[in-house]
């Protein structure tokens, strides 16, 4: 059994370079007054269409590391790919109708529940992965990543939080909780894809 | 835990991903197991010994 490895699709880094670079070159125009919010919104549907190829080659990658990739695994990606680009137009359609159309407090609910429902669905998804992923060794690596993403959680929000009851730090918004924890996996995962590095899909 | 999966595997001619498919699992999962970095449950290492012919015992032991 042979997979094909080449081509932008089984390049993740490259990906993730665009998406940073885009939302990096976007935040500067931003920053520098060269854009408005509404340039800034419309701009963000670039980084947002290159999630779709990024996690397009993390499938890619996945199929060329374990052979295949589970039901289960098909729809942790797909799932965590519409969550992720619900996210990001959510949360920018609420701020920029928050920050330009002064909504009433009925409305602020129903835009503070863009971003978060998302969210909420995010770790439904990542829950319901574990359970029904049949693999037992990748259950056990994605148990792992999210138990690493957890420790980041506690030990940033602890130590964050002790020095912010200090008045040493300036006061942090509770939704940072999610993106360290999703950080947290990722670098567990990481962590564990190094440690365990498998050959290529040809190796006896 | 020791295994000898690898050389199970190599007396059969069987590539990682021809025993993954066996099984029902990742070829990562073979290799895993395969390099002592992972020790199967017991419903996998039975599942193993059944695809070798093999009681447990001849395939997995105590370091």
């Amino acid at each position: 059994m042979s997979t094909t490895t080449s081509g932008l699709g089984a390049r993740p880094g490259l990906w993730v370079g665009l998406i940073l670079g885009t939302c990096g070159l976007i935040f500067g125009l931003k920053a520098s007054g060269a854009i408005n919010d509404t340039t800034t919104l419309l701009l963000a549907i670039v980084p947002t269409a290159l999630l779709f190829a990024l996690f397009r080659s993390l499938a890619n990658q996945r199929e060329n590391r374990c052979g295949s990739t589970s039901q289960a695994g098909k729809r942790y990606i797909f799932g965590i790919m519409a969550t992720s680009i619900a996210y990001v137009l959510g949360l920018g359609v609420a701020m920029w109708v928050f920050r330009n159309l002064d909504p009433s407090v009925e409305l602020t609910w129903l835009l503070a529940m863009l971003p978060i429902a998302p969210i909420l669905a995010m770790i439904f998804v990542m829950g319901r992965y574990i359970v029904e992923e049949q693999d037992e060794y990748l259950r056990h690596r994605a148990i792992m990543a999210s138990l690493i993403g957890l420790g980041f959680v506690l030990a940033i929000g602890s130590f964050w939080g002790f020095l912010e009851t200090f008045e040493l730090v300036p006061h942090v918004p509770g939704w940072w909780a999610v993106p360290i924890w999703a950080m947290g996996m990722g670098l567990g995962q990481a962590w564990q894809s190094m440690r365990h590095k498998v050959g290529p899909v040809d190796e006896e | 835990m020791k295994n000898r999966l690898k050389v199970l595997r190599a007396e059969r001619n069987w590539s990682q991903q021809a025993l993954a498919d066996e099984l029902g699992v990742s070829r990562q999962s073979v290799n895993a197991i395969e390099t002592g970095r992972y020790d199967p449950s017991l419903p996998l290492a039975f599942q193993i010994a059944e695809v070798f012919g093999m009681a447990i015992e001849e395939i997995f032991s105590r370091d």
